[in-house]
């Protein structure tokens, strides 16, 4: 990812600080679709997803200031901050962590759709690789949202065994994207 | 925990709230106070956002940008609103289509809080305007009872007994007492002058027997008229007569004899 892109989001969120609605409106055709995809893949309910979808960018509206610089790449921390409210919803409970509390080392900038389809394909290539119970784990825990706990119960594997499991898939990932 | 630190395996159950709630809470209390799992976690947060790029890309619902930039387009709320509902319920986003009723029960629901709120003006009107009155009813009965106060008590009030023709006036006083208040108010006419370490004193004689009480000093102007407004009295004793004496000027105990003027309470007085 370019610099100027990684500027991009910086200087767009500026603007919405400024009620720019025109930087707003190019901050949704960035990430509105991604943002959509996560939550539908998780809650598989379109109706759902696209409520997700307006929840978490109409907050970056409301509120710019919740996604800070420091807190990683905004396509990043938008990813992250939709799959757990969307595995929120799927829990039927309410949101179980703020905004505010997701920080994360940015490995990648998403700004530009031509390298965020690429990362796209670099991750799945990385994860279709893995062990299927790595990729098994890996998608009940990030995907349906269950525990660690409920995850042994219904592999009927070791608690320790899935949280390796887990850990090492991740760490085969960030591997796998860093060389 | 590992050499004092989460585990980082933990830390990524942690980031996926793939922890039950009692795990979660000691790693949230630890991640307070540590900077290293801090950082850790960051990085493991931003593994997870790699996985979710792994999702196929979906197309947008038709009409979607348009819904959002119709929410964008309404002016924004105060910043101190914004940030007291900082996370927006799922169930609060705004309607898409299906729901296009709802503008009109939030209109609705406006109307019937603008009515409410224009009731209890009114009442809140009604209620200021009684209580003006009333204000108004008690100030006017203060400035009267001050105005017969004043009347009673002013020095350069003239004080005339009537009595049968030709017939000397004689000394005489008249006692207004409300026992419930322990209130005196004394207005003596034609007394005679009394030497410099002399003066006269009220007393109150209770109806139970028991010891008179002095109820004030006073010495007469060159008329002979005096007045006693309010001493300083017991509440609640009834009195059955009231007195006056000649004292020593500092005033005395017990009444000195003779009693002077005096005047017993009629049966049905307090």
């Amino acid at each position: 990812m370019t610099q100027g892109s990684a500027a991009g989001d910086a200087v767009l969120i500026d603007l919405v600080r400024g009620r720019d609605q025109k930087a707003m409106s190019e901050i949704f055709d960035r990430y509105a679709t991604m943002v959509y995809s996560i939550a539908l893949r998780i809650l598989k309910d379109p109706a759902q997803a696209e409520d997700v979808m307006q929840e978490i960018l109409l907050q970056v509206w409301k509120d710019p200031d919740r996604f800070a610089q420091g807190r990683g790449s905004l396509g990043a921390w938008l990813a992250v901050v939709t799959r757990n409210r969307a595995i929120d919803v799927l829990r039927q409970r309410r949101p179980t962590e703020s905004c505010d509390e997701v920080v994360l080392a940015a490995r990648t900038n998403l700004a530009s759709e031509v390298e965020r389809r690429a990362m796209m394909e670099k991750v799945r290539g990385i994860l279709q690789k893995l062990p299927l119970e790595q990729q098994r784990s890996v998608e009940l825990a990030f995907f349906e949202g269950l525990t660690h706990s409920e995850i042994a119960a219904r592999t009927g594997d070791p608690l320790g065994t899935v949280k390796t499991r887990i850990r090492t898939a991740l760490l085969s990932l960030r591997k796998g994207i860093e060389a | 925990m590992t050499n004092g630190h989460i585990s980082q395996e933990d830390l990524t159950l942690h980031a996926m709230q793939a922890l039950s709630p009692e795990e979660d809470a000691g790693i949230r209390s630890h991640l307070l106070e540590c900077a290293a799992c801090r950082a850790e976690l960051a990085s493991v947060t931003g593994d997870l956002a790699l996985v979710a790029l792994c999702v196929d890309q979906q197309p947008l619902p038709d009409g979607a940008r348009e819904r959002f930039l119709d929410q964008i387009a309404v002016p924004p709320r105060s910043v101190a609103q914004r940030h007291v509902e900082s996370v927006i319920p799922i169930d609060r986003v705004p309607a898409r289509p299906r729901a296009g009723w709802l503008p009109w029960i939030a209109i609705a629901a406006l109307l019937l809080v603008c009515v409410s709120m224009g009731l209890q003006i009114q009442r809140l009107n009604d209620k200021l305007q009684a209580e003006a009155t009333l204000t108004a009813r008690l100030t006017a009965s203060n400035a009267h009872a001050q105005e017969v106060l004043d009347v009673l008590t002013a020095p350069a009030a003239q004080r005339v007994l009537l009595t049968a023709a030709k017939t000397p006036p004689a000394p005489s006083g008249r006692a207004i007492y409300l026992a419930a208040r322990g209130g005196l108010i004394l207005q003596a006419s034609n007394l005679a002058r009394v030497a410099d370490d002399k003066t006269y004193e009220l007393w109150v004689i209770p109806a139970n027997g028991s010891a008179p009480i002095p109820a004030g000093l006073f010495r007469p102007d060159a008329a002979g008229d005096a007045s006693v407004v309010l001493p300083p009295l017991p509440v609640g004793v009834p009195a059955k007569a009231f007195g006056i004496t000649l004292e020593k000027a500092g005033g005395s105990a017990r009444p000195t004899a003779p009693i002077l003027l005096s005047g017993a309470v009629p049966a049905s007085g307090e």
